[in-house]
This record gives C-alpha cells, sequence and structure tokens, in this order.
C-alpha cells in the first residue's frame, strides 16, 4: 500500500470544521444551521479515522470504533434537531432563528 | 420501646460493658499550633450504664405518653401533627442519650429543644401558646449558646489530652472501651476549665429550668398536658441534668464549678417549690415541683453523686409522668386548670385520683414510694460531702426545707383538686374517668412509682448506678446516719402532708387573712418573685435599644453598602444585557470565540509564559 | 505524486466545495443535493483510508437515512418545496471567527509529517470483535443515549401541545 501524507488530511478536516462554524453562525434557516453541524461533526469523525490510519500499532482501531459511536451520535443529533425544527415550525411558523428570540433576557 | 428495654436489661445483666460503634464523618488534617492532631467530627452510637438508664425511661414513659394521648388528643384537630412532633421529639431524645460525642448530643439537644417548641405551641392559635413556646425557645437558647461555648473551651483545652492524639482528634468521643477518655479533673484545673464547666452548667440550667433561666419551664403548661408529661417533666428537661452527668463523668468539674452546681440545684430546689406553694393552675404546681425536683438532682451532681441525681430522674420521670397524666385526666374530663374550681372528684375518677395520691405521696418522698428512695440518697449523698466546703450547708438545708414545701403543695393540690363532697364551680361538666387508653397508663406509671425506688435493691439495677464510668459510689446500704436523714426528711414530709389537710382537707379552703403579713409573701410568690417583669424589661429596654443600634447600622452602613454594589452591578449588567439578542447563532459565536479563546491561552499563552517564567 | 494522493485532492477539494456550496445556496433543495454529494464523497475518503466499515456506515447512515430526514424536514417546514431562504450576509465576524479556526489548526499540522506515510489496514471483522467485544459497554451506551434522544424527539413532535 501506498500512503497519504498526514498534514494534507489535517488541512482538509481544518478546513472543513471552518466551513463548519462559518454557516453555524450566518445560516438563518435552521435546517441549514443542521446541515452545517453535521459538516463540523464530519470534520471531527475525519480526524479520528485517520489518525486511526496512521496509528503506528492495531491500537488504532480504537480510532475507528470512536468515529462508528459519532456517527451513531450525529444520526440522533439529526433527530432531536429536526424534531425541534418541527416544534418551532409549529409554534412560531417559521422555523428562521432569527426570528426565536425568547432567550432574549 | 421494646429495643429500649431490652437495651436496658442487657446492660443490667452484664454490667459495666460499653457498646460504641461510630464512623467518623469528616477529619479535619492537624496543624502545627492549637490543634496538632486534627480534629474529628465523629457520629456514633454509645451503650453504657448511663444511657441505658436514661434509655429505660425515655422510651416507656414515651410509650405510655403516646397511648395515653390517643385518649387525650383523640378530638383535636392537630392530631397528626401531634403525633409527628411527638415521635420527632422521641427519636431526638433516643439520639441524644445515645449518642456518644459531645457535638452529636448537641445537635440532638437542638433537636429535642425544637420539639419543645413546637409541641408548646401546639395551640398555636392561642396567643399565650404562642408566646409561651417563643419564650421557652429563646430562654433555652441562652443556655444552649453558653453550652456551645463551653464545647468550644474543652475542645480548645482537650485537643491534646486524650487516646490516639487529643481528644479533638477523636472527636469528643465520651467512652473509649471501659475507661473513661478523661481523667476526672475536679479539684483542680484552669481557670479555663472552671469557666466551662460554668458554660456547661448554663447549658443545663437552660434546659433543665433551673434558676436563673427556670422562667420557661411554668409558661409552657400551655403545651397539651402530655406534652407537659413528657417532655417538660421526665425526658427533655432531664436532658439538662444528664447532659451534667455525663460532664462530670467524662470530664469532671473543677471544684468552684462543683460549688456553683451544689448552689443553683439547692437554691432552685427551694426556690421553685416556694411557688409551688401558692399557684392555682394544678399543672402549673407540678411544673414548679418539676423545677425542683431539677434541682435535687443538679444538687446531686454538684456534690460528685452523680448517679445518684440520674437515680433521682430515674424515679421522678415515673412519678413526675404521672401526676402529669393524671391532672391532664382532670382537665379533660372537666376542662379547668384552676384547682379552686375543682373538688369532690375522688368520687366521680376512682383512678385518676388513686394515680394522683400515689404520685403525690413519691414525690413527697414517704416510704416506700419511688420518691423517698432517690431523694433520701441524694440528702444523704450531700451530706456526706458537707466538710469539703462550709459552703454547701446553707444548700443542703434549703434542700432540707424544700421536702417540707414538696410535701405540702402537691397535697394542697390533691385536696383541693380530689377530697369534698362536690366541685366549687357549678358550672363545670360532670366529671368521668377517661377511656381505657388513659387509664392503663395511669395504672402502670402508678405501678412505677411504688416499685421505682425499690429497683436500687435488685442487684443488677444497682450494678447499673454503680457500674457509671467514675461513678462514686451511692449509699446503698443504710447506716445510722442515713436513717437519721430519713427520718427528718420523711418526718418533714409528713408534717406537709399534715398542713396541707389541715388548711385545704376534706373541701376546706383556706384564704389566707387579708391583713396578714404573709399577703406580701403571697404576692411576691404569686407573681413568681417578678422575674416575668424583670425579663420582660430587660428585654424592651436593653434588647430593643441594641436591636435599634444594630437596626441603624443594617439600614445606613450594610443596606448602603448594599444598595452602592447593587447600582454598579446594574450598570453593567445593563451593558450586559445589549448583548443578550436571543438569536441562538449569536450564542454559538460567543461559545466558538470563548472556545477559541481558551485554547489560545492553553497552547500560545501559557507556554510562552512558562518559557518566560524559567518553565514550571 | 501517488495516484493515490491525486484521489485524496480531488476528494479533499470537493469535499470543500461541496460543503460551502450546500450552505451558500439559496435554494433548500440544492442544498440536500450538495450535502448528499457532500456526504458520499466523505465516504469515499473513508475507503481511501482503508476504512470500509465506516464508509459504508457514512454511506448508509449520512447519505441514506440523515439526507432523507433533511429533505423531509423541509418538506413538512415549507408550503412549496422550491422556495428561497430569506437572504443573509456573510458578516464579518462569523467570517474571521471560521477564519481563525482555519489558521489555528493549520498552524498545529506542522509538527505532523507531510510526507506521505503507510496507512495501517485494518481488518473489519476486527473492528466490530473491537465494537461488540471490548468496547461492548460503550456501544450499549451509545444505544441508550440513542434511545433517549429518539425518545426526546418523539416528545418534542407529539400533537397537541403548544
Amino acid at each position: 500500500m501506498t500512503g497519504l501524507p498526514v498534514a494534507d488530511l489535517l488541512v482538509l478536516s481544518g478546513a472543513l470544521l471552518a466551513v463548519g462554524i462559518f454557516g453555524l453562525l450566518t445560516r438563518r434557516n435552521f435546517i441549514l444551521i443542521l446541515i452545517a453541524v453535521e459538516v463540523a461533526m464530519n470534520a471531527t469523525i475525519l480526524n479520528f479515522v485517520y489518525f486511526a490510519a496512521f496509528a503506528p500499532t492495531a491500537a488504532g482501531l480504537s480510532g475507528q470504533a470512536i468515529a462508528v459511536v459519532l456517527i451513531g451520535f450525529a444520526a440522533t443529533e439529526v433527530a432531536v434537531g429536526l424534531a425541534i425544527v418541527l416544534a418551532l415550525n409549529r409554534i412560531k411558523g417559521t422555523i428562521n432563528v432569527a426570528q426565536a428570540t425568547e432567550l432574549r433576557e | 420501646m421494646v429495643l429500649g428495654l431490652l437495651i436496658a436489661v442487657g446492660e443490667m445483666l452484664s454490667p459495666g460493658t460499653y457498646v460504641n460503634s461510630q464512623f467518623t464523618w469528616l477529619h479535619l488534617a492537624g496543624s502545627p499550633g492549637t490543634f496538632p492532631n486534627g480534629v474529628s467530627l465523629v457520629v456514633g452510637t454509645l451503650v453504657d450504664p448511663l444511657s441505658a438508664l436514661l434509655l429505660l425511661v425515655v422510651t416507656v414513659v414515651g410509650f405510655l405518653v403516646m397511648l395515653y394521648s390517643i385518649g387525650y388528643m383523640h378530638q383535636d384537630r392537630g392530631l397528626p401533627r401531634y403525633y409527628a412532633e411527638l415521635s420527632l421529639f422521641l427519636a431526638a431524645m433516643t439520639g441524644l442519650v445515645l449518642s456518644n460525642n459531645l457535638l452529636e448530643f448537641f445537635l440532638f439537644w437542638e433537636l429535642v429543644g425544637v420539639c419543645s417548641y413546637f409541641l408548646i405551641g401546639f395551640y398555636y392559635e392561642k396567643p399565650s401558646a404562642a408566646s409561651a413556646a417563643k419564650e421557652a425557645f429563646l430562654v433555652t437558647r441562652i443556655g444552649d449558646v453558653l453550652f456551645l461555648l463551653g464545647i468550644f473551651i474543652y475542645f480548645y483545652h482537650f485537643s491534646t489530652v486524650g487516646p490516639s492524639g487529643g481528644w479533638a482528634a477523636n472527636g469528643f468521643v465520651f467512652a473509649n472501651g471501659t475507661a473513661p477518655y478523661l481523667p476526672v479533673v475536679s479539684g483542680s484545673g484552669s481557670t479555663l476549665l472552671t469557666v466551662a464547666g460554668l458554660m456547661i452548667l448554663g447549658g443545663a440550667a437552660g434546659k433543665s429550668a433551673q434558676f436563673p433561666l427556670h422562667v420557661w419551664l411554668p409558661d409552657a403548661m400551655e403545651g397539651p398536658t402530655t406534652v407537659s408529661a413528657l417532655i417538660h417533666a421526665a425526658t427533655m428537661v432531664a436532658a439538662g441534668v444528664y447532659l451534667l452527668a455525663i460532664t462530670s463523668v467524662f470530664i469532671g468539674f473543677t471544684s468552684t464549678d462543683q460549688l456553683a452546681i451544689v448552689a443553683i440545684g439547692g437554691f432552685t430546689a427551694f426556690f421553685a417549690a416556694t411557688m409551688a406553694v401558692v399557684h392555682p393552675d394544678i399543672k402549673r404546681v407540678i411544673a414548679y415541683s418539676t423545677i425542683s425536683q431539677l434541682g435535687y438532682m443538679v444538687l446531686a451532681v454538684g456534690a460528685g453523686f452523680a448517679m445518684v441525681g440520674l437515680y433521682h430522674l430515674f424515679t421522678h420521670a415515673f412519678f413526675k409522668a404521672l401526676l402529669f397524666l393524671a391532672a391532664g385526666s382532670v382537665i379533660h374530663a372537666i376542662g379547668t386548670q384552676d384547682l379552686f374550681k375543682m373538688g369532690g372528684l375522688r368520687k366521680s375518677m376512682r383512678v385518676t385520683s388513686a394515680a394522683f395520691l400515689i404520685g403525690g405521696l413519691a414525690l413527697a418522698g414517704i416510704p416506700p414510694f419511688a420518691g423517698f428512695w432517690s431523694k433520701d440518697d441524694i440528702l444523704g449523698a450531700v451530706y456526706s460531702q458537707l466538710g469539703s466546703h462550709p459552703l454547701y450547708w446553707p444548700f443542703f438545708l434549703l434542700a432540707f426545707a424544700a421536702v417540707f414545701l414538696t410535701a405540702y403543695y402537691i397535697f394542697r393540690a390533691w385536696f383541693l383538686a380530689f377530697s369534698g363532697d362536690h366541685t366549687r364551680d357549678p358550672t363545670l361538666p360532670h366529671a368521668h374517668e377517661g377511656p381505657w387508653v388513659m387509664q392503663v397508663p395511669l395504672v402502670i406509671l402508678s405501678a412505677f412509682a411504688v416499685v421505682a425506688g425499690l429497683f436500687i435493691f435488685l442487684p443488677n439495677f444497682q450494678a447499673l448506678l454503680l457500674n457509671g464510668a467514675g461513678a462514686t459510689g451511692i449509699p446503698p446500704v443504710y447506716g445510722p446516719t442515713d436513717l437519721a436523714l430519713s427520718g427528718i426528711s420523711v418526718g418533714l414530709g409528713v408534717a406537709g402532708i399534715g398542713l396541707a389537710y389541715w388548711l385545704w382537707g376534706n373541701g376546706r379552703v383556706y384564704a389566707l387573712p387579708e391583713d396578714s403579713p404573709l399577703q406580701s409573701v403571697r404576692k411576691v410568690l404569686l407573681h413568681r418573685y417578678y422575674f416575668k417583669v424583670a425579663y420582660d424589661w430587660v428585654g424592651l429596654r436593653l434588647v430593643y435599644g441594641i436591636s435599634r443600634g444594630a437596626d441603624f447600622v443594617d439600614r445606613y452602613v450594610i443596606d448602603g453598602t448594599v444598595r452602592g454594589l447593587e447600582r454598579v452591578f446594574g450598570s453593567v449588567s445593563n451593558g450586559l444585557r445589549r448583548a443578550q439578542t436571543g438569536a441562538v447563532s449569536d450564542y454559538a459565536g460567543y461559545v466558538i470565540a470563548g472556545l477559541l479563546g481558551v485554547f489560545v491561552l492553553l497552547l500560545i499563552v501559557a507556554p510562552y509564559l512558562l518559557s518566560k517564567m524559567g518553565g514550571g | 505524486m501517488s495516484l493515490e494522493e491525486l484521489a485524496f485532492l480531488v476528494l479533499a477539494v470537493v469535499a470543500v466545495g461541496t460543503g460551502l456550496a450546500a450552505l451558500l445556496v439559496r435554494e433548500l433543495v440544492h442544498t440536500i443535493l450538495w450535502v448528499s454529494v457532500f456526504f458520499v464523497d466523505l465516504s469515499a475518503i473513508y475507503f481511501l483510508l482503508e476504512a470500509p466499515f465506516l464508509g459504508v456506515l457514512q454511506l448508509g447512515v449520512y447519505a441514506g437515512a440523515v439526507t432523507v430526514l433533511l429533505l423531509f424536514g423541509i418538506m413538512v417546514t415549507r408550503k412549496r418545496i422550491f422556495s428561497r431562504d430569506a437572504a443573509t450576509g456573510l458578516g464579518p465576524v462569523p467570517l474571521a471567527l471560521a477564519a481563525v479556526t482555519f489558521i489555528f489548526l493549520v498552524a498545529s499540522v506542522g509538527e505532523f509529517p507531510s510526507a506521505p506515510t503507510t496507512l495501517q489496514v485494518y481488518d473489519p471483522s476486527a473492528l466490530s470483535a473491537l465494537l461488540f467485544g471490548t468496547d461492548g459497554p460503550w456501544l450499549l451506551l451509545l444505544g441508550i443515549i440513542m434511545m433517549s434522544g429518539v425518545a426526546g424527539a418523539i416528545y418534542l413532535v407529539r400533537e397537541g401541545r403548544e
């Protein structure tokens, strides 16, 4: 097998995380915010996978195991997030978070 | 109750054993200086002869009073509250008796105090009951503060004395195996220990209503009579005596302390008895009598015979509870506490009448009833110590005089209530006995009042008293001196009964002539030596003045500071409030910015600083 | 440059591009299209990294389930599927935050080798042995968390509450 440079992979996940954060902060549609979170989450999972791939021993397999768990978490998170979207839509008639400002004092 | 009896009987069968189980829930490591070995806070259970004796009293009397209450309180709306508070009290009292260290003792001590407050104020709709509860709480609180200060002093003084590196490091535990933790230091010791002993005495005086903190107990009669019987006659007020007893056994008092204890005990015994002589309220007469009898116990402890005091506590608990329950039976039947309205109840209430009579005979110290044995032990014990200090004499004589007064006032009450042909106030309802749940406890307690004193002749019970740690022997053997003393005291008792019969017997009501010089004495006694007035005056003028000063400080100094701070924070938060847009995205931005800030600090700033400071 | 490196570069560019596109396009349905491409692209990266099990999982869970869920969410909350999102500016602060994050992460990359490194190859059955063997409790915990998450979701969307 040939190899891949670790540094490049890390740059990729860094970029994805930045994209996720950027979307999280700028989007006003709740579904888009969810997608942004998913993108950031995937950047994290990616990190686990390639550190597992570059681990010197077979103990790195735990990295992949954690990645599996994280994918599960992400799926749950989407389910809960969508439930919030639906509830928000029913209560306020919109899913624009700019209009959901009940947290204001 | 069964458990309590079992423990007590077990203790009797194997005298001198200690069962001590405990665990430390907090240990503060030592620091050089005052507490080199640290300080432990311990929770534990200790069964030794002292606690076994008290346990017997608490559980038996508690059970009987609970039983009696079914009849006495059956028509009361607050019955669930009553039983809840009574159960809490019994639990706290058992805990107090079984606690194995001073701090735990103090916790339960406060708990019984607050239960007493609840139960005195049980009829809280009545203003007098509410204020009596407050009074009891506040007056005993004075004692409690003194007690706590006493603990602090012992804490400080004995921090290095005792096994395993000091008493404080051991968590104030009373006993270790079969030996007391600390040598008895009576006769020697520093000024500090004297002060500590006086503080403990103050605590005991508050709880046991000794002079000058006696004012709350008569007013505590505002509570239900059952409560008076259990808490303010048999158990809680005895806790003060118990405290003095364990303190004298395990820590010891200095001779000055002992004199103070003897003085307070002897004086209270007489002083309270005089007030009981004139009072028209049946419960308050018994309450004064309780104070007086507690004075005897304190006297015995002060004279160095702690176990004799506890022995009197033991017998007194039974006959005093009996007197209270009998009085409660009367009150239950005719709805008044005024002795001058009663009369002739002997015919309609035979059981109650007999019970009250037995209780009265026991209180008056007529053999073979319970009070005779223990009271004579006390007088004999004090007499044997008369040589040790010249100032013991007057208090011994006062205690002797109180025997006469005791017999007189309790039989005055009995004659007024039960003898004669009919009630003096015809409007009272026709008297009748209460239900069986009220009569059974009377009968059982009567039996105890007759035989409890004789327990001393049971070798096992005697062992219980003799094996109390550090207890000096009580005189179970009656030598000629004891016999003479007994003769005098019985004679005085009989004389008192005779006087009572001459003045009040057969329905007679003795009216003191208007121009008699004794009229003024009577007035002073009826006004309880003007103690309450004086306390009220102190409370109003002194405390109110202090309160106004405190109020001024509170209003302008403390509140001023607080308001200033409030303004500062108000303006700051006004600024911060604008940051709260309510939009989730903004919050997410803050979170991420904060996280980045933490990373920058951890990964860039911190290493930089560490390298600057030469590594760390 | 080996074939793997070339493939990786392409996939990486596609990943960042689709991620950005998903978040920036105006129409929500297009977002879903882009994001599904993004998920599939990531699964390809997993295969490239010798993690076939994760690649399949990524395909099933993300490209499959999550995409459908998101699509479903859009359908329920919109009257017309092809409506546009309210216009939002880029905003200097979010941009700056994202940029700082990126720079920060890239700056720390220097500690790792930039030359190609041989990949560790794992047997998928070893992964399952780990997951259902020694790491079994963790999987159980995951299940519990997912269950409670789903229960919470059902509670949130229950009819008849305001």
